[in-house]
């Protein structure tokens, strides 16, 4: 599978291909958002007709705070493309994006506290570690959890102990 | 002071109210508002601006959606500021309140004619300007666009954003040369860039792009290395792919090839770096290679697999390139590999290749290899190893799915579900399993019987969505729309309907697939329904841009928004359109053909069920108004109710009395966005040549036979195009003439039109759709001839069964269509029923042949899905013999 940058044109492939995996879902304009604020961010995977069978929509976060900090809005990969390793690729070059491109501290995201085969993917494969615990966070009512991966490489962190070390 | 200016101002008190009025508004004191307005005009009744303010305020205090209650109101506001505009015609407010109330209305170019001329009378009046230039840029008046960016800058040159939006605009209007010097021009005047990081790189990004489009790649080299040594811009991902290509054209291949090494270093799995890697070596993998060129290409893809062993991405590009041998070699190793992993897409990854016949044949080859070596337990690394039985089962459900691939050139379900069936009795557990069941029994036409497959899928992983919402597209692939509904409910919202729910998220697939069950089932007004639904959406998506025009130069995120101004002007070329389109247009077509369609007959059955459908609405209904109650939202009343849809059948839709007009509405967008596939004219024909525009219809045909000159509709319209044009007898000269100067080219005079067909025939003998149109054809010959030669069906039939032969590979749609032709075309029901058996007999599986009688007597009587290999295990051949 192909693991690109996603353009505007990859939008409603996102769009479908999250309608198809997960409940949460969000209008097109929302994925405009995200394309046309941070058009560095967010990846797809696609197969050798066309067609997007994986994607990761990401985001900075707005508000002011003191590192930059990143996070996944959505990220799955259709069922019958899984076990290729592709959300973990679709993970990471998002990540290097936010280093690279907003020198982001850290990148956050939030789960279903009964999704175990995605705690799992974050935490044992992907490093985040869960730093909090969001009441009915998700319409039906299911808590989420808030998992956070601190980037040890950015430039962010650097910076920081440049100016400790001087 | 003018006259109009005169009549315009307001006395000391009233002109202090119309400033309360002002700030009111914007304070969003929408009551103390109007109240203020109305004291105007009780002593001033026609003082246009108070009149206008008054209207938006009214249209502002309006609820969102808009609410039963609140529907005069609406109309009210509208009518008023008309009124306003009519009362002071020369005010900038009253035509600034027009145009904003057209704009949230999102009648773009109403909006924008109002802005205009709202400008006209203030023209320096900023947030005009503002709004104006959004609109130009929304309706494509680009060089308005560009002036407005000017008259703008003029005002506003101290702020950088005037000057990258003026940028922007030249660039949109075509003139990249204007574009570049006013970005430098910026850059000469300013000392420091107050923007931000990631804002320099937006910009210094879209720089770089335009200096691409414009072909100066030299120009473009030299500011993107300049941008990156000074760290404007990072070196991850775009910046550098600019850089490689710029290399690349300018001839720096060196530097080209080292600069894709980088790229890949950053993501080997990017298919694109691999193909700009090798065209720096002189190797475009798009085209078809030399042997020595496939040499290369391989070469260099099998040190890059060594390199980054973790990417797929080079081990199955050689698959595409390799050939011969060294394809069988390659392809053996990659699918044990996949085996072993148990990767369930293995199948749906390699078949990519199967675009070439000779290669589908070398896997098969390869697989049954695999089976009976793994089947036999031996070794499939000539060693002592012995594979894991996971092995095996992955093997046998890649060979099932192998087997029933449309392009196989002989399919044979019968032994995929006898090899899915040994799996399932290994692993009855695995979801995939079933999914594969269900594809081969779909593919086989049998889409009820799939259906119980996928929803069997479905019940071993009910959290997962993917396989709820693949039960349901089968549930309404087999036409029981209700179960579908229910199953998708399980993962939408509870306040509303699944219908709604899925509206509301543009789910596109659920609209397309709802429309077509219904259509197959006969309810063309439901289906109407469903795919005008879709094309709102597309209307929504369309509309989606506005708020970006602005938002993208606050921003500063050009390329990205370049990019979207381009996909909005073709965004209706999408699958999704074009397919729902296409299928609401064929619908209009039978509309107009038989108008009796417009009037409902329903049985007593379904007026029992509509209603309770409708109760069950109602129900949902006041279920929602009691959450929203509930959560402190409206109260209960009716009037305080969103206006209800108020077509809820699509009854209104179907009975129209414009089926052409409605048509050809949803054409317009495919005649230039879908210009390149021939349904798009074999369509547009059909439609023309019922408005009696020989001229139209024979442009269409032209323009498919550019397409593809052996399309099969278009080779039966050709022949009736000779047989409408027999009878149009009131034909001016002018058209006739143009007509015989045209005509001949696709249907040659100097052969018969029965050679024509016959030739036509010989030339596709293997292909279902082309028999198909063959027999088409020859309706249409025969039809030409008064009287109507009595051996017509006969002759019909005769090259239909061709469909049926050995040889050519079983089609269930095709064979579908051919027995809707077969009827339409007048055969008497013995005749029919005769060739759907002949149907049958070679698409034992095909249930969707059935006649309905019999579809049903199978559901009720029940199914056994683990009977033998499915509907027609005991392999006499014959549908009914089963039931």
């Amino acid at each position: 599978m192909d693991i690109r940058q996603a353009t505007i044109d990859d939008l409603l492939g996102m769009q479908n291909a999250n309608l198809l995996n997960l409940p949460e879902n969000y209008t097109f304009k929302y994925y405009l958002y995200h394309a046309l604020t941070w058009p560095e961010l967010s990846y797809v995977a696609v197969d050798p007709r066309g067609r997007i069978v994986g994607y990761i929509l990401a985001k900075m976060e707005e508000e002011p705070s003191e590192e930059p900090c990143g996070h996944v809005t959505s990220i799955s990969v259709l069922r019958p493309y899984r076990r290729l390793g592709l959300a973990n690729k679709l993970m990471k070059q998002s990540q290097e994006a936010m280093v690279a491109h907003y020198n982001a501290h850290h990148i956050t995201l939030h789960v279903r506290k009964s999704n175990r085969a995605a705690i799992s993917l974050y935490r044992d494969t992907l490093g985040f570690e869960v730093h909090a615990m969001e009441k009915s966070y998700y319409a039906d009512g299911e808590d989420a959890y808030g998992m956070r991966y601190i980037f040890t490489g950015s430039k962010a962190i650097n910076d920081v102990e440049r100016i400790k070390t001087s | 002071m003018s006259a109009a200016a005169k009549q315009r101002q307001l006395p000391n008190k009233e002109a202090g109210l119309f400033k309360e009025l002002l700030t009111q508004y914007e304070l969003k004191q929408y009551k103390k508002g109007i109240k203020a307005a109305d004291t105007i005009l009780k002593k001033f009744p026609n003082h246009g601006e108070t009149l206008a303010l008054k209207a938006l305020t009214l249209h502002a205090s309006l609820p969102f959606p808009i609410t039963v209650g609140a529907l005069p109101k609406q109309e009210e506001a509208e009518q008023m500021a008309r009124t306003a505009v009519k009362k002071d015609i020369t005010s900038h407010i009253t035509w600034h309140v027009l145009g904003i109330i057209a704009k949230t209305k999102k009648d773009w170019d109403e909006a924008s004619r109002a802005f205009a001329m709202a400008r006209k009378q203030d023209n320096d009046n900023i947030p005009l300007i503002r709004d104006s230039i959004s609109l130009y840029l929304h309706t494509r008046q680009y060089s308005s666009a560009v002036a407005g960016r000017h008259h703008y800058l003029t005002l506003r040159p101290q702020i950088r954003s005037s000057w990258l939006g003026l940028m922007i605009a030249h660039h949109l209007n075509g003139d990249i040369e204007e574009a570049l010097e006013v970005y430098d021009g910026l850059m000469g005047c300013i000392k420091t860039d107050g923007a931000s990081g990631p804002e320099k790189a937006q910009t210094a990004l879209h720089v770089v792009r335009m200096c691409i489009e414009a072909g100066e790649y030299k120009d473009g080299l030299e500011r993107l290395e300049r941008f990156l040594r000074n760290d404007v811009l990072s070196a991850r991902g775009e910046a550098t792919q600019l850089k490689a290509e710029m290399l690349a054209k300018v001839g720096r291949l060196q530097e080209a090839e080292d600069t894709y090494r980088a790229l890949l270093e950053q993501n080997s799995d990017n298919l694109e770096y691999y193909r700009g890697f090798l065209r720096t070596r002189g190797l475009d993998i798009t085209e078809t290679l030399e042997a020595e060129a496939v040499a290369k290409t391989l070469h260099a893809l099998d040190l890059f697999a060594e390199s980054y062993p973790r990417s797929a991405a080079p081990r199955r590009l050689t698959l595409d390139i390799a050939q011969g041998e060294a394809f069988r070699d390659r392809a053996r190793t990659y699918l044990i590999n996949g085996l072993e992993r148990g990767v369930p897409s293995l199948f749906v990854d390699v078949k990519g290749v199967y675009q070439d016949a000779t290669k589908m044949a070398v896997v098969g080859e390869i697989m049954e290899e695999l089976v009976a070596e793994l089947e036999k337990n031996a070794s499939l690394h000539n060693d002592a190893t012995i594979a894991p039985p996971t092995t095996l089962l992955w093997a046998y459900y890649y060979l099932a799915l192998h087997l029933s691939h449309p392009s196989h050139p002989n399919p044979s379900p019968d032994r995929s579900l006898k090899l899915l069936g040994i799996a399932l009795e290994h692993t009855p557990t695995l979801p995939e399993l079933y999914m594969a069941k269900a594809m081969v029994l779909k593919r086989a036409g049998d889409p009820y019987g799939a259906a119980v497959a996928m929803e069997e899928a479905r019940s071993l992983d009910l959290q997962d969505r993917f396989l709820n919402g693949k039960a349901a597209k089968y549930w309404l692939r087999a036409g029981d729309v209700k179960k579908a509904e229910d199953l998708v409910s399980l993962f939408t919202k509870k306040d509303t309907s699944a219908v709604s729910d899925l509206t509301d998220l543009q789910c596109l697939w659920f609209l397309t697939e709802e429309g077509d069950s219904y259509r197959r089932n006969g309810n063309l007004a439901m289906a109407l329904k469903r795919y005008q639904a879709l094309v709102n959406v597309f209307q929504d998506y369309e509309d989606d841009q506005y708020d970006f025009h602005t938002y993208c130069m606050r921003r500063m995120t050009f390329s990205a928004y370049m990019a979207l101004m381009r996909y909005e002007d073709q965004l209706r070329s999408h699958p999704g359109y074009f397919r729902a389109a296409i299928a609401a247009i064929e619908i209009y077509l039978k509309i107009h053909d038989d108008p009796t369609l417009t009037e409902e007959s329903i049985s007593p059955e379904e007026e029992a069920e509509r209603k309770k459908a409708a109760k069950k609405a109602q129900k949902a209904e006041q279920k929602a108004r009691k959450a929203a109650h509930a959560s402190g939202g409206d109260s209960g009343k009716k009037e305080d109710q969103p206006v209800p849809d108020e077509d809820p059948t699509g009854s209104k839709l179907l009975k129209t009395e414009t089926p052409l007009e409605d048509a050809l509405k949803l054409f317009a967008p495919l005649e230039h966005l879908a210009s390149e596939r021939v349904e798009t004219w074999t369509i547009a024909y059909e439609i023309d040549i019922r408005r009696g525009r020989y001229l139209g219809a024979l442009k269409c045909l032209s323009e498919a036979y550019a397409v593809d000159a052996e399309d099969p509709k278009l080779h039966g319209q050709i022949l009736n195009f000779r047989r409408k044009l027999a009878s149009a007898t009131d034909l001016p000269e002018p058209v006739k003439a143009a007509i015989e100067a045209v005509f001949p080219s696709i249907l040659p005079t100097e052969t018969s039109p029965e050679e024509f067909n016959a030739s036509f025939l010989s030339r596709h003998s293997t292909s279902p759709r082309h028999i198909l149109g063959a027999a088409q054809g020859l309706l249409e010959i025969k039809r030409a001839i008064d009287p109507v030669p009595s051996d017509t069906l006969a002759e019909v039939i005769a090259i239909l069964n061709q469909i049926t032969t050995d040889n050519v590979p079983p089609a269930v749609p095709i064979m579908l269509e051919a027995v809707d032709f077969l009827r339409s075309a007048g055969a008497a029901p013995e005749q029919v029923d005769t060739f759907r058996k002949r149907c049958t007999d070679r698409a034992p599986l095909a249930w969707v042949l059935a006649t309905e009688d019999e579809q049903k007597r199978r559901k009720t009587q029940g199914m056994d899905m683990d009977d033998e290999g499915g509907a027609n295990g005991n392999g006499n051949g014959n549908v009914k013999a089963d039931v």
